[in-house]
C-alpha cells in the first residue's frame, strides 16, 4: 500500500505544474490510403490531414508516421518517418516498412501550427490495405 | 534526444509496470496469467478519467490504479484458494472475460462535437491529454520513468521489509509459512491488491502514451510476455523483471537483425532460462551472493579503517 | 497445558491416530514414541493444524483449538521442528529466524520496528539464537546453502523464535551422528531449564530415555503406554511393539 501511496504523491507533484487544457485547439483528422510499394512489407501511404471541424485541409505541418500493433503492445517499434508534403493541399506522403502482415495502428503526429496525433487502424496484407471494420476481430501476432 | 529512442523507452516503461506486476505475484509463488486484465482496467478508467470527465493526469493514474487494485483483491479472495495451475487459469479465465466486456463495452460523451469514450472492438480513441496539455513527449517519458523509479524504491525497501520477506516465504512453502504464524490467504490477497494497482498504472500511462487502446491490445500475448519478463530476468530483485524487459523490448525488438525472428528467439530464451537457471539470470542466490561481497567489502574496509588508527 | 482427548484421524480407511488421550504438563519434557507408522508424527501434524482431526477435542492452556487454522496457534505459542527438514531456502538465516518471530507479544512491537529490520530488543534476541545454535557465522547465507547438521539447528533455532509455549520436536535426532546427538540432548535439557514445555518424538529411544521426564508409547494409533522412562523400558507391550510377540 505505502507504494502506491508514495507513487500516488509523485504524480501529483510532476503534475502538477503542468498547464490546462488550451480548449478550442484545432483537432486533426486524417485519411490515409496505402498501396503496397513493390517490396514486401513497404508501402506507401498518402495522408490527407484536415480539420476535424471545419474540413480545411491543414499544410505546412511537420507529420511523422510511426505505426504499433495494438494485439501487442508497445512491443513493435516502427521507426517514424517524416511524410514529404505534396503540391495538394493538406496531403502528405509516406513510405512504411513494416514487421509483418496484420492490424496496424498508424500513429501520425502533427508538428508546427497544430501539435496533435491521429491515429488510423489499417490492416496490411501482401496485395492490399484496408481499412480495420470493427469486430472483424482477426488478430495479428 | 531521438524521438524513436523516446518512443522505445517509453515503452519499456510502460511494459515494466505489468513485468514488476506479474513478478510480485511470482513471488508469492502464484502464476498469473490475467495481469493484463488489470492493465486494461487502468488504461480504460485513467483514459476515461482524463479524456471524458477531464480529470487531471495525476487525479486520472490513481483512480485507474485504485480501480485495478480494487478488481485484483475481489478476483483474488476467491481465486487464490486455488492452487497453482487451476489459480493461473482462473487468472486466464478473468482476463478473457475482462477483454470481452471491454468488447461489448460502450460509453460515450461528446467533447468539442466530437463522441469520445469506450466504443466496444473499435476501443477508446482520442485519450488526448498530452496533446491538449502540450506535454512533450520526452517530458512524458520522463514522467513514466519517475514513477517507475519510485515503484522501485519501493520494491527495495519491500524487499528488506518483513512484508517482502513474507511473500518469499509463501512462494517457496505456503504451508510452513502458515506453520510460522504467516495468515497466508490474507497476504496473497495484499499480494494481488498491489499487483492490480501496479499494472493499472502501467495501463493508465500507456493509454495516455499511445492515445488509443482497444480490447485485442490486452489478450494474453500480453500476459505472457510480462509473465516471461521475470523469469528471464530473475526472481531474486525487483530488477530481474526490468532487465526481462530490456532484453525483449529494447535488444530483440530494437535490433533489426532479429526482425521477423524475435518470437522465435524469445521463445528459445525461455525455454533456455527455464532449464538452466529457473528462477532467472538474476536469481536469489545470485542477488545474495553480490549482497555479501558488498557486505564484506564495507566490513572489509571498516576494518582496515580501524587498523590504521 | 496440552489436552489431546480421544483425537482421531482417519485417512479413508487407514488409522492413523485412533483415539488417543494424551496430556503434557507445563514445564516437561515428554517423549512419544512407537515403531514405525504408530502415528507420532501425525499427532504432531494434528496439534500444529497442518489438518484436521476427525473425532475428539485438543485444548491447549483449557482452550478448544481444534478449529483454529495453523498460523493461529502459532500466535498461541505452539511451533514445531519436522521430521524431514522444511526451511526456507531462498531466504537467509537470518531472515528465517526474523519472519519466525510471530508470538502475540511479538506482534505488538511498534509497526515500522516490526516490520523495518526489528528493533534492538529482536536484533539481540535473534544474535542470542544464534549463539545458541552455533549459527552466528553463517548468519547471511541462504538457507539452502547450509549443511545438514546446520540446517537442523536452523530448523530448532527457528521453532523457538516464536518463543513458543509449547515445542513439538519431530524427530529431532534423525540422521545426526552421535555427537551432534550430545548436543542435541544438551540443547534440550537448556530449553527445559529455560521453561520451554517439549513434545519430543523420536526414533533415537536413547535420546529420549535421557532427556523425557515422562514417556507415552504409540502403537497402531493408539497409546499402550505411558510414564516414567524406567517404567515404561520395562513395560511388556512397549516391548512386545518393538521387538514382537515371542
Amino acid at each position: 500500500m505505502r507504494t502506491i501511496v508514495c507513487m500516488l504523491v509523485a504524480v501529483a507533484a510532476l503534475t502538477a505544474g503542468y498547464p490546462q487544457a488550451a480548449h478550442g485547439q484545432v483537432r486533426a483528422k486524417a485519411a490515409v490510403t496505402c498501396v503496397s510499394a513493390g517490396q514486401v512489407l513497404e508501402y506507401d501511404c498518402t495522408i490527407r490531414l484536415a480539420n476535424a471541424r471545419s474540413g480545411e485541409p491543414l499544410s505546412g505541418l511537420t507529420v511523422s508516421v510511426g505505426a504499433d500493433m495494438p494485439s501487442m503492445p508497445g512491443m513493435h517499434n516502427v521507426r517514424a518517418v517524416k511524410a514529404t508534403e505534396q503540391a495538394e493541399k493538406g496531403a502528405y506522403k509516406v513510405r512504411l516498412e513494416l514487421e509483418m502482415h496484420g492490424d496496424w495502428a498508424v500513429q501520425i503526429d502533427l508538428r508546427g501550427a497544430v501539435r496533435d496525433r491521429v491515429i488510423s487502424m489499417l490492416r496490411f496484407e501482401e496485395a492490399d490495405v484496408t481499412d480495420v471494420k470493427p469486430s472483424s476481430g482477426r488478430r495479428g501476432h | 534526444m531521438d524521438d524513436y529512442l523516446v518512443s522505445v523507452l517509453s515503452n519499456i516503461g510502460v511494459i515494466s509496470f505489468v513485468a514488476l506486476s506479474a513478478y510480485l505475484l511470482l513471488l508469492t509463488g502464484e502464476i498469473s496469467f490475467g495481469q493484463q486484465a488489470f492493465f486494461a482496467i487502468g488504461a480504460y478508467a485513467a483514459g476515461m478519467a482524463t479524456a471524458m470527465w477531464g480529470w487531471p493526469l495525476a487525479l486520472g493514474i490513481a483512480w485507474g490504479a485504485a480501480v485495478g487494485a480494487a478488481c485484483a483483491v475481489s478476483l483474488g479472495i476467491p481465486t487464490l484458494r486455488l492452487r497453482g495451475l487451476q489459480f493461473s487459469i482462473a487468472t486466464l479465465a478473468f482476463a478473457e472475460m475482462v477483454r470481452i466486456l471491454f468488447e461489448l463495452f460502450r460509453y460515450q460523451v461528446d467533447i468539442d462535437g466530437e463522441p469520445v469514450g469506450p466504443n466496444g472492438t473499435d476501443g477508446f480513441r482520442s485519450i488526448r491529454y498530452i496533446f491538449d496539455h502540450n506535454i512533450e513527449t520526452f517530458d512524458f517519458m520522463m514522467l513514466i520513468y519517475t514513477m517507475l523509479a519510485v515503484t522501485l524504491a519501493g520494491f527495495m525497501l519491500l524487499e528488506r521489509s518483513r512484508l517482502g520477506v513474507i511473500f518469499r516465504m509463501i512462494g517457496e512453502d505456503a504451508t510452513l509459512a502458515s506453520l510460522q504464524g504467516i495468515a497466508v490467504a490474507r497476504y496473497k490477497v495484499l499480494a494481488a491488491g498491489i499487483a492490480g494497482a501496479l499494472a493499472a498504472v502501467g495501463g493508465g500511462l500507456y493509454a495516455h502514451l499511445t492515445t488509443y487502446v482497444e480490447p485485442r491490445t490486452f489478450d494474453v500475448m500480453l500476459g505472457v510476455h510480462s509473465l516471461a519478463y521475470g523469469l528471464i530476468g530473475g526472481l531474486g530483485t525487483a530488477l530481474g523483471p526490468l532487465l526481462g524487459v530490456v532484453i525483449d523490448v529494447g535488444l530483440l525488438e530494437s535490433v533489426r537483425l532479429f526482425a521477423g525472428y524475435r518470437m522465435i528467439i524469445f521463445g528459445g530464451l525461455v525455454a533456455l532460462l527455464l532449464i538452466f537457471r529457473p528462477r532467472g539470470l538474476l536469481d536469489e542466490r545470485l542477488v545474495n551472493r553480490i549482497g555479501r561481497l558488498f557486505r564484506n567489502a564495507i566490513s572489509g574496509s571498516t576494518r582496515t579503517g580501524r587498523g590504521s588508527r | 497445558m496440552l489436552d489431546l482427548q480421544g483425537i482421531a484421524k482417519h485417512f479413508g480407511g487407514v488409522h492413523a491416530v485412533d483415539g488417543v488421550d494424551l496430556t503434557v504438563k507445563r514445564g516437561e519434557i515428554l517423549g512419544l514414541i512407537g515403531p514405525n507408522g504408530s502415528g507420532k508424527s501425525t499427532i504432531v501434524n494434528l496439534v500444529s493444524g497442518l489438518f484436521p482431526l476427525t473425532s475428539g477435542r485438543i485444548l491447549f492452556e483449557g482452550d478448544d483449538i481444534s478449529d483454529l487454522p495453523s498460523h493461529a496457534r502459532v500466535g498461541l505459542g505452539i511451533a514445531r521442528t519436522f521430521q524431514n527438514i522444511r526451511l526456507f531456502g531462498q531466504l537467509s538465516v537470518w531472515q528465517n529466524l526474523w519472519v519466525a518471530q510471530n508470538s502475540r507479544q511479538q506482534r505488538q512491537e511498534v509497526f515500522f520496528k516490526r516490520w523495518f529490520g526489528g528493533s534492538a530488543g529482536v536484533q539481540a534476541e535473534i544474535e542470542r539464537t544464534l549463539e545458541f545454535f552455533d549459527l552466528a557465522h553463517k548468519r547471511h547465507e541462504l538457507a539452502a546453502n547450509l549443511s545438514f547438521g546446520e540446517q537442523r539447528r536452523l530448523e530448532f533455532a527457528r521453532a523457538i523464535s516464536a518463543r513458543p509455549n509449547l515445542l513439538l520436536l519431530d524427530e529431532p535426532a534423525a540422521g545426526m551422528n552421535a555427537e551432534e546427538v550430545d548436543q542435541l540432548d544438551a540443547r534440550i535439557r537448556k530449553m527445559r531449564d529455560d521453561g520451554f514445555t517439549v513434545l519430543l518424538i523420536e526414533h533415537h529411544v536413547e535420546l529420549v530415555m535421557s532427556v523425557a521426564d515422562r514417556i507415552a508409547v504409540l502403537n497402531f494409533g493408539r497409546k499402550i503406554a505411558e510414564g516414567p522412562p524406567a517404567a515404561v523400558q520395562d513395560d511388556a507391550a512397549v516391548r512386545e511393539a518393538y521387538l514382537g510377540t515371542r
